[in-house]
């Protein structure tokens, strides 16, 4: 156990604010507390049910000493009159004929009275097809990707995907099929129920339960004459959806009731909480079911409901605070450390120890400059007796050439610059580029404006291969907004976005900016690219044009630009953008910690929010504080005790992967690995058809042929998502370190490490020191001193071959291979 | 290092079946109350409904494309330059013609099942190993491509080794001798790649990689090295957390690869016996298909056998008569009849195919050329109908004259009877649930 686990030191305050989490009132927004019971609390505090299908879900929550919470399906409720409404599951109030009533609800000695209207039963209104039955077809998954809404269809039958293109369904159901689906005259034998309910064989099994509320619905849609409402009828569009509560913190294995309310164009709220969808993003940590009942787990952290509904997204943010944890916070370097505490003592999860010198050696060295530290480094690191050390190592290491070559390399996979499309030359230029960019530190909002809008030869340095590899204006609006926004649109190409805002015609927006780019022949053989003009875009289902227009903006105003890109460009860099800051802080923030604050990095919607926003929003803010500038953005992160907390876990965090309570193991880049096996073995690898002297991290040859480079997924530039780029474990990258002829070569090699070492004065303990501080960054400690001097131990084992086998069990430690 | 959460029956599939799913949080202990087998037992019955045999495949890929008129699909009506000199003799299986150069083969027809019907439009070797591999068109230009070839969408063999691995110490997932061109693990990672060992099992030296001892290490340096890796594991177990841990059990599992009995006797051709190596044939896909079979043996799931050299334009049919077709009929004859012998071939599907058909017609050089229109493609095992001919060509080979069986309904009836539900999906790179099969409908005349 590390002592400021067990004894806190003064530095570290206890934190107030770690008690007050329990008194948290979460703030709901309709509607008024019943002031009947002190405590309890029921809402709505009255039900109008105005159709034959109409439901209202109530919640029922009680307040006491510890906060608030969920009691909807444990308290006793009742109808007055049985014969008007009932009860069906956890407090969902469902009509029965026209009339009043109320709902009992006691507890303890105390009663709570909600009225409850039952209207419009004997003559309800239409059923709406847009806002009532293409919901059905998506609850009930009819319309999904894997079955009638794929591309071609199920069996004959094609729905829109998620229902956004109800013209389309209508005239799936009405039209095609013979008219078998709908029956006008003999509603019951519509296929669509008959098929729904299975009744008749059907692939997809029982959707829909004989006799349901959602079958009753589209049995009376139908009876009603199975009419198409116009966009504009009086049932109205459906703007918005709430969810209640938007937030709510939870116990470990507690539950959570949600209500969802859907708000049409002329204010009416309608209680869709059984046709709405639910999705959690952190599952383990509190799973959602169909009826919107919210499961915790005991796992503590923060999970995201998705809620969605007719194309209307939102999401309830839920969390899990581990119990009995007495937060001790520790001391603050910058605003960091502050918000990062100011979640784990929210949550209740200790942070972890911090760094030891060695550890923060190690990790800053190859977080930063992709480079192992050398022996000799890390000595005089260790030794160094200055108080502001890691502040001056951190300045060190920004100015280092490898700083250079690792970020380059970096965004040469992330700008996917694949040798194979873009040609060598082409890589070349980009790394150029690259390498004067990060050389120069130029701000990131320039480097982005001069990839959006480079013009000229491809072959020349700077970005301009980029676009060889995007051959339509979408395909580029779709790689730029994915790589400089972090919003993934291509869904939006086909359909609406399920889960964000972007439509079809967001889409084709976006790609207005982009129809003037052309790649032009020179005379010498090489390209250009040259964007000049261009035109919007027709939308793919309506065929009106599209005015080009940035997500989210306002149109732009383009004329007067040879490039419309650069209308892009500026809207890009503005610090009113909601995405490019918040894109470029998440990346990197991503790759020093290991994970993203938004995970996956370049997937920034409302529907998968940061783990931490108070933090994101600080950092964004802070990106654009510094004009973007890199460096500066990246010293704030390294300097602060986040980033150097050790990565030792204790019984409080060790679960905790997205709070930043300890370091976490982040796996080697390939080439990052291989470089360091190459410098703690002494032989440099000999890379076919290169001059000697190159590291792996220098290679813009992203297909040159190695199998360990594919074995340890180096990625292939297919993508420009860093998801490319694998860190997964696997058995050939253990059998390769442990058994391969090329690493027991080197090892072995004649002028290697171990026969240099071995051939020295030193002594055993001082060759122990060296390997250690060699491969890993540290001197041993005394139980592997012992261990690794047994080696030396062995009678008919010779002093260089110890020293082979000790380089070789360092080399495949989890220590050496992962950085930590 | 996988936890599996069984509790909640999550969002319905399309077959009407409440699908479970495996949820990997980087922790260190399988929780829950079902073992993986169990799971792969229930998800395997909930995807498919119907019962599940083959618990491994060995994928013959005649990388190529075979040419069907003179193997499995004789027209002896046709004209001389359409039938070519090969004569269709009977089967064991009366009706049944299959032409002279696959006289094991015809011996033992009630044994596998003949599919005449597979037809497909792309007509290049690279774009076509990606297609039959993945299910889903290549989005390059056929030539010369980096191996694997298929960066985005996964083979079938790495869907195999990440649906139904059980974690023995022979990998999943094994291509032999060399990579199959589309067999990689695409955005699956480097996790789900295939095992490849990369030398020749012909060979008396026959060794696979990073599997051998290293040379030259004294006895007593091979357990003092032992000592070492132990002492430093039980010092980083308590340390080591996430994809660290998965890395240690993976340290496991290349130890007992590296040490254990059972994958160095996978592994060790050269213990079988000469008379059962020679009934497979000493050519490299005869020694590959016995190596198979004792990987099969051995837990592997998914073995691909790259079995190239059958892009015959040139005067073909010496070489599909001395080398080709009788290598591929002693190879397939003698892994059906010795995995029937020792009882593994109902759990043991067998495939054999190509990435497409050769021409109709002889070309001006006596050779056949590209032709995915038709192609004949073989099942045995696993759970098969066995003694069919399944799907007609029309009479000169041309086209499929029955319905045409798809790639994505070969990969799809594949998967299926592995108990591996087609339609699960995966999130890819791009946010988009990309599910196990593209579409494609199950073959049920297969079983």
């Amino acid at each position: 156990m590390h002592p400021h686990s067990s004894a806190p030191e003064a530095r570290y305050q206890l934190a107030p604010q770690v008690y007050l989490a329990w008194c948290i009132f979460v703030v709901w927004g309709l509607p008024m507390p019943s002031p009947a019971v002190a405590g309890l609390i029921v809402s709505p505090t009255s039900v109008v049910l105005d159709s034959p299908e109409a439901s209202q879900q109530l919640i029922v929550s009680l307040t006491d000493e510890v906060g608030r919470r969920d009691v909807t399906g444990d308290i006793r409720m009742s109808v007055g009159d049985v014969s008007v409404a009932d009860i069906e599951g956890r407090a969902l109030v469902r009509p029965r004929s026209e009339g009043r009533t109320e709902i009992v609800i006691q507890f303890g000695n105390e009663t709570v009275r909600v009225p409850v209207d039952v209207i419009k039963q004997r003559l309800p209104d239409p059923v709406s097809f847009r806002n009532e039955i293409i919901p059905i077809l998506t609850k009930a998954r009819c319309n999904s990707g894997g079955c009638h809404g794929k591309a071609e269809g199920q069996n004959g039958f094609k729905l829109s995907i998620f229902g956004f293109d109800a013209e389309s369904d209508y005239a799936a159901l009405m039209k095609d099929g013979k008219g078998r689906r709908i029956s006008l005259t003999q509603p019951q034998t519509s296929l669509v129920l008959v098929k729904g309910t299975s009744q008749m064989p059907h692939g997809g099994g029982r959707k829909i339960e004989v006799d349901s509320y959602r079958y009753n619905r589209v049995l009376r849609w139908i009876r009603e004459g199975a009419r198409l409402d116009p966009v504009s009828s009086e049932t109205g569009q459906i703007v918005s959806i709430e969810v209640e509560p938007r937030e709510q913190i939870l116990l470990a294995n507690g539950t959570q009731q949600l209500r969802v309310t859907a708000i049409d164009r002329s204010g009416t709220r309608r209680c869709v909480t059984v046709e709405a969808e639910y999705e959690s993003n952190a599952a383990a940590i509190a799973d959602v079911d169909q009826r919107g009942l919210v499961q915790a787990s005991d796992v503590p952290g923060e999970a995201a409901i998705l809620v969605r509904y007719l194309g209307h997204v939102t999401s309830c943010r839920v969390t899990l605070p581990r119990s009995g944890v007495m937060f001790e916070r520790p001391a603050e370097t910058n605003f960091v450390d502050k918000l990062v505490w100011d979640q784990l003592g929210r949550l209740g999860i200790k942070a972890g120890s911090a760094a030891s010198d060695s550890e923060f050696l190690r990790r800053v060295y190859f977080d930063t400059i992709g480079t192992l530290p050398t022996s000799e480094e890390a000595r005089r690191y260790l030794a160094d007796a200055s108080t502001d050390k890691r502040d001056q190592l951190i300045e060190e290491l920004l100015n280092r050439d490898e700083y250079v070559d690792y970020w380059t390399m970096k965004w040469l996979d992330i700008l996917r610059a694949d040798q194979l499309i873009v040609t060598p030359q082409g890589t070349v230029a980009m790394q150029r580029w690259l390498r004067h960019c990060f050389q120069q530190n130029v701000p990131f909002d320039q480097m982005a404006r001069e990839l959006l809008t480079v013009q000229g030869s491809t072959t020349a340095e700077g970005p301009g291969a980029f676009y060889k590899i995007l051959k339509e204006p979408d395909e580029m609006s779709r790689a730029v907004s994915q790589l400089l926004l972090g919003v993934r649109i291509e869904c939006a190409q086909c359909h609406h976005h399920p889960s964000e805002r972007w439509s079809q015609g967001d889409y084709t927006a976006l790609a207005g900016f982009f129809t003037g780019v052309k790649l032009k022949k020179l005379p010498n053989g090489t390209e250009a690219i040259v964007s000049l003009g261009g035109k919007d875009l027709p939308h793919p289902r309506t065929g009106e044009l599209v005015s080009a227009r940035a997500l989210g903006a306002a149109q732009t105003d383009l004329s007067g630009l040879s490039d419309r890109r650069v209308a892009l460009a500026d809207w890009l860099v503005r610090p009113d953008n909601e995405f490019f800051a918040k894109a470029i802080a998440n990346r990197i923030w991503a790759h020093y910690l290991g994970r993203g604050l938004v995970e996956p990095v370049d997937d920034i919607r409302e529907t998968n929010p940061a783990t931490n926003e108070p933090l994101m929003k600080a950092l964004s803010q802070h990106m654009i504080g510094v004009k973007f500038d890199m460096k500066s953005f990246t010293r704030t992160l390294l300097r602060s005790r986040v980033y150097q907390l050790s990565s030792e876990s204790n019984d409080s965090n060790r679960d905790d992967l997205q709070n930043f309570s300890h370091a976490t193991y982040k796996a080697l880049p390939a080439e990052v690995l291989l470089d360091a096996i190459s410098q703690s073995t002494g032989v440099a690898e000999k890379f076919n058809g290169w001059p000697d002297g190159y590291r792996a991290i220098q290679i813009w040859d992203n297909r040159m042929p190695s199998y360990f480079f594919q074995i340890f997924g180096r990625p292939v530039r297919a993508t420009v998502c860093e998801c490319e780029r694998s860190g997964e474990p696997s058995i050939s990258q253990a059998l390769h370190l442990l058994n391969s002829p090329e690493i027991t070569a080197k090892i072995r090699h004649r002028e290697g490490m171990a026969r240099r070492l071995a051939k020295s004065e030193l002594t055993v303990d001082e060759l122990i020191d060296e390997l250690y501080l060699t491969a890993l960054s540290r001197f041993p400690r005394d139980e592997e001193r012992a261990l690794m001097a047994d080696a030396f131990a062995v009678p008919e084992i010779s002093r260089q071959e110890a020293v082979e086998d000790v380089l070789w069990a360092l080399l495949n430690m989890k220590e050496f291979i992962f950085n930590h | 290092m996988l936890r599996l959460e069984l509790g909640k029956p999550s969002v319905g599939n399309c077959d009407g079946v409440d699908r479970r799913h495996a949820l990997r949080l980087g922790a260190t202990s399988l929780l829950g109350g079902l073992s993986l087998p169990t799971l792969l037992e229930l998800q395997a019955k909930a995807g498919t409904g119907r019962e599940v045999r083959a618990k491994s495949c060995v994928f013959l890929f005649l990388e190529g494309g075979p040419p069907h008129q003179d193997m499995w699909d004789p027209k002896p009506d046709a004209p001389v330059e359409i039938r070519g000199p090969f004569l269709p003799i009977s089967t064991n299986v009366p009706g049944t013609f299959i032409t002279n150069q696959l006289p094991h083969c015809a011996k033992i027809a009630d044994k596998y099942t003949i599919l005449r019907s597979h037809s497909h439009r792309d007509n290049g070797h690279s774009t076509g190993y990606h297609y039959v591999m993945t299910g889903r068109r290549a989005n390059f230009a056929d030539g010369d491509n980096p191996v694997p070839n298929n960066d985005y969408f996964p083979s079938i063999g790495s869907i195999v080794a990440r649906e139904l691995n059980q974690g023995g110490a022979v990998p999943p997932y094994i291509n032999l001798p060399h990579p199959m061109q589309g067999g990689g693990p695409g955005f699956y990672g480097a996790e789900y790649a295939p095992f490849i060992i990369e030398s020749d099992p012909t060979q008396p030296d026959f060794e696979v990689r990073d599997l051998q001892p290293i040379s030259g290490l004294s006895n007593g340096r091979v357990s003092t090295r032992r000592k070492l890796l132990a002492g430093i594991d039980r010092l980083e177990r308590s340390r080591a957390q996430g994809r660290a841990s998965v890395m240690s059990t993976y340290y496991e599992k290349a130890h007992s690869l590296i040490t254990s009995s059972e994958a160095k006797r996978a592994f060790d051709i050269h213990s079988e016996p000469d008379d059962v190596r020679d009934r497979y044939g000493r050519t490299q896909i005869g020694q590959c298909a016995l190596l198979a079979r004792r990987l099969v043996e051995g837990g592997c799931r998914f073995v691909g056998v790259d079995a190239p050299g059958w892009d015959v334009h040139f005067n073909c049919f010496p070489s599909l008569q001395t080398d080709l077709i009788p290598y591929a009929d002693q190879a397939f004859s003698a892994l059906i009849l010795d995995l029937e012998e020792r009882g593994l071939l109902d759990e043991t599907l067998v495939v054999m195919m190509g990435e497409m058909g050769r021409t109709p017609r002889v070309n001006a050089q006596a050779g056949r050329d590209h032709w995915s229109m038709a192609q004949t493609v073989i099942f045995a095992g696993g759970g098969v109908k066995p003694g069919q001919v399944i799907g007609a060509t029309d009479k000169h080979a041309t086209a499929p004259s029955t319905e045409p069986i798809s790639v994505n309904d070969l990969l799809r009836t594949i998967h299926t009877l592995m108990g591996i539900d087609p339609d699960r999906t995966y999130l890819g790179p791009l946010g988009r649930p990309v599910p196990l099969v593209d579409g494609g409908k199950f073959i049920d005349a297969l079983v």
